[in-house]
């Protein structure tokens, strides 16, 4: 975009309304960009999942539906008997109206079933991202801080180290630790589970009970995070630190935390951002192994399942759902550079 | 964060308190492994755990016995076939009522049954228990009169739930493909079983049940039944172990045996009525020209290739190798749990680990080994190699067909096995390009839909072996119509026969299923078949109703003769005192964790400060 005209020709009252007008377009430019995207993903996600192999009255029929003429019944009421293009024109009007289908695996509107998901892995993962984000920024900074110091060198081992665990191992070795406890260590922690069977999620002692079964699943998905975050905000913040600004920053006398927290770290955070507002994105994708070895119904179990019979359905709900995250997530982080970082709108 | 702590420090307190309460209930846990319920409306799902859901919701005209699952009187008291075999009358018990009050009567059953047959998506699922039937009426409120066009062999098991017509007529044909059948506002669903779902939804992790005190069969000893479901067998074990669960039902024989040394558990492998099997490509066509398809290689499509192979398995090493022990060696796709229906091949017949017999019924056949040492085709080209399909979401799949890799090298046939998803491998099969695949199947207690399976006209239906065989036919129309038992017993066990003969599947194990209970909490459990069968997701729900805790277990219902596990193992208290002494050591772990973070940050204030100050 070439709207913003050299600054020295414009006088400062015609400058701020360029700038206003030129944020406004680049507003518009990346919501229609969004909107673009998406709407090419619903035409992929149709046609990506109609090529998997498989047919779902045989696979989760078989041995149920064994004559023919069940085979008929249950395809015909699916709408698995029809034409892929008549299929196609169903799905494009229904999703208008904000109708994702029935499953076919759990005949249930796809929208409830993804609703009734969403919030066990927000819950988990949206916990964990928030988690590991503070605990790896924090290690990051003070590791580069000092950097070949002691904290550094454990902290940076500490964190490859978890990064490099697989995550469903670690999951285990929590649940064998903690859920059932060993030598004289008795298990404080439930090995699996949302919430108790017989609480109400909604009330004060459904809550307490959620949070008391996500300690371990939380655990284990922020520890995994954790390196994600605090390498690269270790490594960004070294890059600042051989800048003269900093050095000039001393000369003014500010004492070290100040030229730490308000110069370098400020600086330092941008690449750190990017990688927060991608992960929120990818929240809703839900984190399959930790919702498997937890048994948490989450949206990652829910995906897996669907993949499996394959319900169209519900695989075209989830991936609008989870590409609808990421692109949202996308959005927005943009939206904000291009307020921070007038260079970014051209 | 901290508040977040501190709330859960409080929070085992308060479950401490709602267990103290709900004391004198008696709830049984249990956790299942592998798929979930995918729909709590009869009429829809498909997996096994949603039959044990309506099992305990609804009632059924006719039940299944505990010895052999022959059928026995549920709903129906008796019942009677004409003479040419075409109206059969059952006598529906009375008295007997729905959770909300209505009676149950005769009209309900013929409503349910009339529903699958007028019905579209209730097809589906029961239409193949009724095929044949011209129509079901209820003359009287205690009588169902089913007329056919033919008689049908398989009758009296009825697999279908009684729904209440009450209920289910507001339910419209358009509607009832999504109809979730589920508790609402409250309200629990409404069936006439021994229990009542209260709490849970299809595709949910957890399910709730209470007693049903008004049941027809007597309240049972149980108040509360929970099913929990788990994603990971060993979160299930370990719950079991803790005492979170109080029987966990899907566990593999190696979690099995480690059980077994637990004092407070006891675990084994109940045979259920299913079997695994390689099956062979017998001759993939297109059902409609009749031409073949797909690439099977020759000599598969061979019947004396095909049995020569069955010389060259080792069950018994697969039973301990791959199985770990848990199942049998196969034969017939009729399991020994059907004794009635079951072919044992004698002697003279039976496949033995004999790879010179295999061998050498591959020579007489014309399969001889050229100067390379492999086999050829009768016509002296090379067999080339055979494509093994293994499922990737089956171990024991994949374990298997490497074995038979190595025996077909023993013999002098190359082969490769490739591991596919279920869904994928189904697409191969029904392309036809594929030798041999290994799967299995669940037999119902009446074999005829299994036998099935392997006529001419389920290819490209449920077939998956293009088997095809006229005489094996006829005998499967033959007994598909017999009114004499005796008749139809010798006449499935001639196909039995046939198939063994003609190889199209080589049945490898009769399968187990895993399953191990807290024998200190609860006793009277008895297995289906018994003996060996399993306790629970059988057919029927006897135990939810027999099954007493281990303080009542003195007497155990009489019916229940031999093989249940019956008295009081020792209690032990390990899992309360682990309950009650956890709050206190999550509180002063929580402490503990705070003066630890407060006394972290005072470090760094003053580290700071002493850095500044250099």
């Amino acid at each position: 975009m070439s709207l913003v005209a050299d600054p020295g020709l414009v006088s400062e009252s015609e400058d701020v309304q360029t700038r206003t007008r030129g944020y406004a377009s680049y507003l518009g430019l990346k919501v229609l960009g969004a909107i673009g995207s998406l709407m090419f993903m619903l035409v992929v996600n149709f046609f990506l999942f109609r090529v998997l192999p498989g047919d779902p009255a045989r696979t989760l029929g078989r041995g149920r539906l064994t004559t023919d003429a069940q085979k008929a019944a249950f395809n015909k009421a699916y709408g698995l008997n029809q034409p892929l293009p008549e299929q196609f024109w169903t799905f494009l009007k229904n999703t208008a109206h904000g109708d994702l289908g029935i499953s076919i695996q759990y005949r249930v509107p796809v929208s409830h079933l993804i609703w009734e998901r969403l919030w066990p892995t927000v819950l988990l993962v949206g916990t964990s991202t928030i988690l590991a984000t503070v605990i790896g920024v924090y290690l990051g900074i003070r590791g580069a801080w000092k950097r070949g110091g002691r904290f550094d060198k454990i902290s940076t081992s500490l964190s490859l180290t978890l990064y490099s665990m697989p995550e469903w191992w670690l999951g285990l070795m929590l649940i064998a630790g903690l859920g059932v406890g060993f030598w004289f260590v008795p298990g404080i922690f439930p090995t699996g589970g949302l919430h108790s069977p017989d609480v109400n999620p909604s009330s004060l002692h459904g809550i307490l009970d959620t949070t008391w079964h996500l300690v371990l699943p939380v655990t284990t998905l922020t520890l995994a995070y954790l390196a994600d975050y605090s390498l690269i905000m270790r490594s960004s913040l070294l890059d600042e630190l051989g800048e003269d600004y900093l050095l000039t920053a001393r000369a003014k006398g500010l004492r070290d935390v100040q030229v730490r927290n308000r110069h370098a770290v400020r600086n330092a955070m941008l690449p750190t951002t990017t990688i927060i507002a991608l992960n929120i994105g990818f929240v809703v994708s839900g984190a399959i192994t930790v919702e498997t070895v937890f048994s948490i119904p989450g949206l990652g179990l829910l995906s897996i399942d669907a993949l499996q019979a394959p319900d169209f359905w519900v695989l075209q709900g989830f991936f609008l759902v989870a590409s609808a995250g990421v692109i949202l997530a996308n959005l927005v982080a943009n939206l904000i550079y291009g307020w921070l970082d007038p260079r970014v709108r051209t | 964060m901290a508040l977040g702590l501190v709330l859960g420090s409080l929070l085992p307190a308060m479950a401490l308190g709602s267990t103290a309460q709900a004391k004198d209930k008696v709830v049984f846990h249990v956790g299942i492994l592998g798929e979930g319920v995918d729909s709590l409306n009869p009429f829809l799902g498909f997996q096994a755990p949603s039959y044990e859901m309506w099992g305990l919701t609804y009632d059924y005209l006719v039940g299944y016995s505990m010895t052999d699952m022959s059928p026995e009187p549920d709903l129906a008291t008796k019942w009677k076939t004409s003479a040419d075999g075409r109206t059969w009358t059952f006598t529906v018990r009375s008295g007997v009522k729905f959770s909300d009050g209505v009676p149950l009567t005769a009209k309900d059953v013929a409503y349910t049954y009339n529903r699958v047959l007028h019905g579209t998506v209730e097809q589906s699922n029961w239409l193949s228990y009724l095929t044949g039937v011209t129509s079901v009426t209820a003359p009287d409120d205690t009588t169902v009169v089913m007329k056919l066009k033919k008689p049908i062999a398989t009758l009296p098991l009825l697999p279908i739930p009684i729904v209440p017509e009450h209920i289910w007529k507001n339910v419209s044909e358009k509607d009832i493909k999504s109809y979730a059948a589920e508790p609402s506002g409250g309200k629990p669903v409404v069936g006439s079983g021994p229990f009542r779902l209260v709490q849970g939804t299809a595709d949910g992790s957890t399910f709730k049940f209470e007693a049903n005190p008004d049941y027809w069969g007597g309240a049972p000893h149980l108040d509360e039944v929970i099913f929990q479901f788990y994603k990971n067998d060993d979160a299930a074990v370990q719950a079991l172990i803790k005492g979170e669960i109080d029987f966990v039902e899907g566990i593999t024989a190696l979690e099995v045996k480690s059980l077994q040394g637990q004092p407070s558990i006891t675990a084994h492998n109940g045979n259920s009525p299913g079997f695994d099997e390689i099956a062979f490509n017998a001759g993939s066509i297109d059902v409609k020209t009749g031409k073949p398809i797909g690439n099977p290689n020759p000599a598969v499509l061979d019947p004396k290739f095909r049995h020569a192979l069955g010389y060259a398995l080792d069950l018994p090493t697969l039973i301990k190798k791959v199985y770990q022990g848990g199942g049998l060696p196969g034969t017939t796709i009729v399991p020994p749990n059907y004794k009635a229906y079951h072919w044992e091949p004698p002697a003279d017949q039976k496949f033995t680990f004999d790879l010179a017999k295999a061998g050498q019924l591959l020579d007489e056949a014309g399969y001889k080994k050229g100067s390379d040492g492999l086999r050829t085709l009768p016509d002296g080209s090379p067999i080339g190699t055979l494509r093994l399909a293994a499922r990737s979401d089956s171990p024991t799949s994949l374990h298997t067909m490497d074995y038979f890799k190595q025996w077909l090298s023993d013999l002098g046939i190359k082969s490769d096995v490739s591991t596919y998803s279920s869904s994928q491998l189904t697409g191969v099969i029904y392309k036809g390009n594929f030798d041999a695949f290994q799967w299995g199947w669940y037999v119902e207690p009446d074999p005829d839909s299994m036998l099935s399976y392997m006529t001419c006209g389920q290819r490209n239906g449920s077939s998956d072996s293009w088997y095809c065989n006229k005489a094996y036919d006829k005998l499967y129309n033959k007994q598909h119509v017999s009114t004499d038992q005796t008749q139809r017993e010798a006449e499935i066990k001639q196909m039995q026969e046939i198939l063994y003969r003609d190889s199209p599947y080589l049945v490898t194990a009769y399968s187990s299923i895993g399953e191990a209970v807290r024998s200190d909490r609860f006793a009277c459990l008895v297995p289906q078949p018994n003996p060996g069968g399993v306790w629970l997701e059988q057919y029927g729900v006897y135990n939810y109703i027999h099954m007493k805790p281990v303080s009542e277990a003195s007497n155990c219902d009489s019916a229940t003769a031999g093989g249940e596990l019956s008295g009081a193992v020792k209690a032990t208290s390990s899992s309360d005192s682990s309950s009650s002494t956890g709050p206190f050591l999550i509180g002063a772990g929580v402490v503990v964790v705070l003066l630890l973070v407060a006394g972290g940050i005072t470090m760094m204030r003053r580290r700071t400060t002493v850095g500044d100050r250099e």
